[in-house]
């Protein structure tokens, strides 16, 4: 209990740090965005109307002031409203992150789906063909950039087969199948990179779990190879994996940025990026309040599952 | 019975996978939906305050202004039937009175009195405050009628009135920021930052219209994938078409490409100190230029060198031999760089943005270019809230925009041209140009049509030589469509991106 208080207290500590230093730095930047707004598309606005505008936006506080308001909203929960059009910022983020969520979790699937068995069986193999062109293949994978991949499969799968849209969005309550296809292309796109880490993790593990004395003796005992593979190897691989996974499940909250904005995926990273051109200060501030919060949320739960993979983890 | 094997199972899997993938994901075009491409999710909709291209034009579907243009740029009646000058010298408007606004109210002169009381009120952030706080008096004799009294003589006020900053909206709309319009489509459903649909305003009185009763509006940002959302069937038209891609749209018989060369791009200057302070400098780097290779490299060629004053071709203030006053010529460069007292030329910072790629480009080709005849300029790339940023605030020594006119007169121009006005991120800052400023103010007020053209040349003669800009290269902005929609047109020049009010009348043929 106390190890759980520990850690939410931290968390909670390192979301305020992030927040004042975000706040801070959207500050001391150039770009003003009562300037940015009025000059969208090249024009050049009346030095009036900025000036009013910042009054009206309340960027013509000293700073202390705004960071004082903006505190004082967090302690309500409440998160302001984009500067831009008025919009709350929470409701933005509640519309956005299940989306963003549901990516993540879809390429973690296709990750896993792809990893896990490649890694199980490149290592029972190891050495041979198959051994050989799955690294091959994860290589590549790594290597690829998001943006690059992401333009290819639309390249080949939109533009060339027309099978799939080329990318956008069709909520799961308005069809699913539209839905699941307009989601498969960006998620095999986050997924692409955890899939050879999931494979290379999984490799090592279960060719480090095949030498020990447990699978020796159970090889012994007469179990089938497979029986002996899925019960004392692969289980026993798993734990690394599973840490792995976690903590790059948390890197792959970055990694949408770009895959949604190359799908036209609306999640988080649309308004994000939106906010950061326009200096939406309270925006900014929200979203990566959220993608904190989300990621030690993460590490929090890939602590506890550990530990259930692992019960000697709990027991010391 | 016969047990399927693992092989069975997995062929029948690919087979259906196969019948599946086989038949096209995307969806078809439906008669009465247009899906359109839009490039950017509008800030806001707040008639008159000026957040982009993209958010005018949804503002030019859900209200209407005065005036409008026909698809061969010439004005055109919206609000109003006639417009004329009076004997006094005031702007005096008859109104189209069968209009309706979207609550079924009637349209009036009142509305005009009062949108343009809104824009040139004290607080107002309005886009042409300025210009309707030029106004004197507003008139209304009765409901069809509006006299403007202008507090100085000025010809081009009606080019004011169709802007698509210049909404006219209900006199009773109880929210100023979101006031009631009577344009052909109201919104029935939107996703902030994801899509915005329109919907044929119940009360639209012009007869027909709007041809698609729904205008589903998408946001690409990504320009490729808006265009790869063109060739894939995703949506039926896209603005903003991406020049890299061009060629492929003209190559495809299903897809139609309008273009037009109306924004440009230019080069300003700080001219609070040396050395771009002096006119001859600024000169130096117009003639040191090759224009060409911004067209080419930064366009794919889907543009045209720029080499004076950016007037466009066609009009009646555009000259043969004053459109090349400032054209590529090294050794005359470096002659004026020598004459202003830089033989050897000198150091220099160049001010672009990387978020947007023409940007850089051409101000890549430009440092080449300077560099060639003496002018080493130091690159400096930003993100665009940081370009806008340190160009209003003087902080750059030359820069690299991209900017379009207000509308073809060369009094659209004043935006860019009219370094008297207060700093912006798009005019040269504290540039001295006395007799161009002085001869757009002229031109203006004159209302002899003859006498015009003649005034605005001369502008031209002296802003090539004060320099208050260099113009660099025409970009063509370009729509793309799937070849059977029908209705739509391409405004030349700087009309182009007013194109979008033209969307009433585009339907799938």
């Amino acid at each position: 209990m106390l190890w759980l208080l520990r850690r939410l207290g931290t968390s909670l500590l390192l979301m305020w740090v992030v927040a004042t230093i975000v706040f801070m730095a959207l500050h001391v930047v150039p770009g003003d965005p009562a300037e940015v707004l009025l000059s969208t598309g090249g024009t050049s606005p009346d030095a009036y109307a900025v000036a009013e505008l910042r009054t009206q936006l309340g960027l013509d506080l000293p700073l202390s002031v705004q960071y004082g308001r903006f505190l004082a909203g967090l302690t309500r929960g409440d998160l302001g409203v984009s500067l831009v059009d008025d919009y709350p910022v929470a409701q933005e983020i509640m519309l956005r992150l299940p989306r963003t969520l549901e990516l993540i979790l879809a390429g973690s699937l296709i990750a896993v789906a792809i990893g896990l068995p490649t890694g199980t069986l490149a290592a029972v193999r190891h050495g041979g063909g198959f051994d050989r062109g799955a690294g091959a293949v994860a290589a590549v994978l790594q290597s690829v950039p998001v943006f690059v991949l992401g333009t290819l499969l639309i390249l080949v799968f939109a533009q060339w087969l027309r099978w799939m849209p080329a990318g956008g969005f069709v909520p799961a309550s308005q069809g699913l199948g539209q839905h699941l296809l307009l989601l498969s292309l960006p998620a095999l796109a986050v997924g692409k990179g955890l899939a050879a880490v999931v494979y290379r993790m999984t490799r090592a593990s279960v060719l480090d779990a095949l030498s020990r004395d447990h699978v020796r003796t159970a090889r012994a005992k007469g179990l089938t190879p497979r029986r002996v593979l899925a019960r004392h190897v692969v289980r026993n691989a798993l734990s690394p994996v599973a840490t792995v996974l976690g903590l790059h499940m948390g890197a792959l909250l970055g990694g949408t940025v770009l895959v949604e904005y190359v799908f036209n995926w609306p999640g988080l990273s649309t308004p994000l990026l939106r906010a950061v051109e326009a200096r939406d200060y309270p925006m900014v501030v929200g979203i990566i309040l959220t993608v904190s919060a989300l990621f030690l949320l993460i590490n929090l739960a890939m602590d506890f599952l550990y530990a259930a993979l692992d019960p000697r983890i709990l027991r010391s | 019975m016969h047990t399927p094997t693992r092989r069975t199972v997995l062929a029948s899997l690919a087979g259906l996978a196969s019948l599946r993938l086989a038949e096209p994901a995307v969806a078809a075009p439906q008669p009465g939906l247009l899906r359109y491409g839009l490039a950017a999710w509008p800030p806001n909709l707040r008639p008159w305050v000026s957040t982009g291209a993209a958010a005018g034009t949804v503002k030019m579907l859900l209200h209407r202004r005065l005036l409008g243009f026909d698809d061969k740029g010439e004005l055109r009646g919206e609000l109003a039937r006639e417009w004329k000058l009076d004997a006094d010298g005031a702007w005096v408007f008859t109104l189209n009175t069968d209009a309706l606004f979207h609550n079924g109210e009637a349209f009036t002169s009142a509305d005009v009195k009062w949108t343009i009381e809104q824009v040139a009120a004290e607080r107002s952030t309005a886009y042409y405050r300025a210009q309707m706080q030029q106004i004197d008096r507003i008139e209304t004799p009765d409901a069809a009628t509006v006299r403007l009294v202008m507090k100085e003589p000025l010809a081009t006020v009606p080019q004011w009135f169709t802007n698509y900053n210049m909404a006219i909206a209900w006199h009773g709309s109880p929210d100023v920021n979101d006031p009631v319009g009577c344009g052909p489509y109201a919104i029935a459903a939107q996703e902030r930052g994801t899509f915005l649909e329109l919907r044929a305003a119940p009360h639209y009185w012009r007869p027909g219209l709007p041809k698609t009763r729904t205008l589903r509006m998408v946001i690409y940002a990504d320009e490729n994938l808006r265009l790869a959302a063109l060739q894939s069937g995703d949506v039926d038209m896209i603005e903003y078409v991406p020049w890299s891609g061009m060629a492929a749209v003209e190559a495809d018989p299903n897809l139609r490409l309008l273009t037009q060369n109306g924004p440009f791009m230019d080069l300003l200057f700080n001219g609070t100190r040396p050395p771009f302070n002096d006119p001859r400098v600024r000169r130096a780097c117009a003639h040191a230029v090759k224009r060409e290779d911004i067209v080419r490299v930064a366009f794919f060629g889907r543009g045209a060198p720029l080499e004076g004053v950016p007037i466009v071709e066609g009009t009646p203030w555009w000259d043969a031999e004053l459109s090349k006053g400032w054209n590529y010529d090294p050794d005359r460069a470096r002659a004026l760089l020598a004459e202003a007292g830089f033989p050897n030329g000198f150091s220099t910072t160049l001010l672009s943005t990387s978020q947007f790629g023409m940007h850089q480009s051409t101000a890549e080709i430009v440092q080449q270019y300077l560099a060639a005849v003496g002018i080493q300029a130091e690159l400096k790339l930003t993100d665009w809230s940081t370009r806008v940023s340190l160009g209003i605030r003087g902080q750059y020594d030359i820069a690299v925009h991209g900017v379009s006119a207000d509308f073809n007169d060369p009094d659209g121009l004043t935006v860019v041209l009219d370094t008297s006005l207060s700093a912006a991120h798009g005019r040269s800052f504290g540039v001295q140009a006395p007799r161009t400023v002085a001869l757009l103010a002229k031109g203006r007020a004159e209302f002899d049509q003859a006498k015009r053209v003649e005034i605005y040349k001369d502008m031209q003669r002296a802003a090539l030589e004060e320099v208050p800009m260099v113009g660099l290269a025409w970009r063509a902005q370009g729509y793309a469509m799937q070849a059977s929609l029908q209705g739509f047109a391409n405004l030349p020049g700087a009309l182009s991106t007013s194109s979008g009010a033209l969307l009433e009348f585009t339907g799938l043929g």
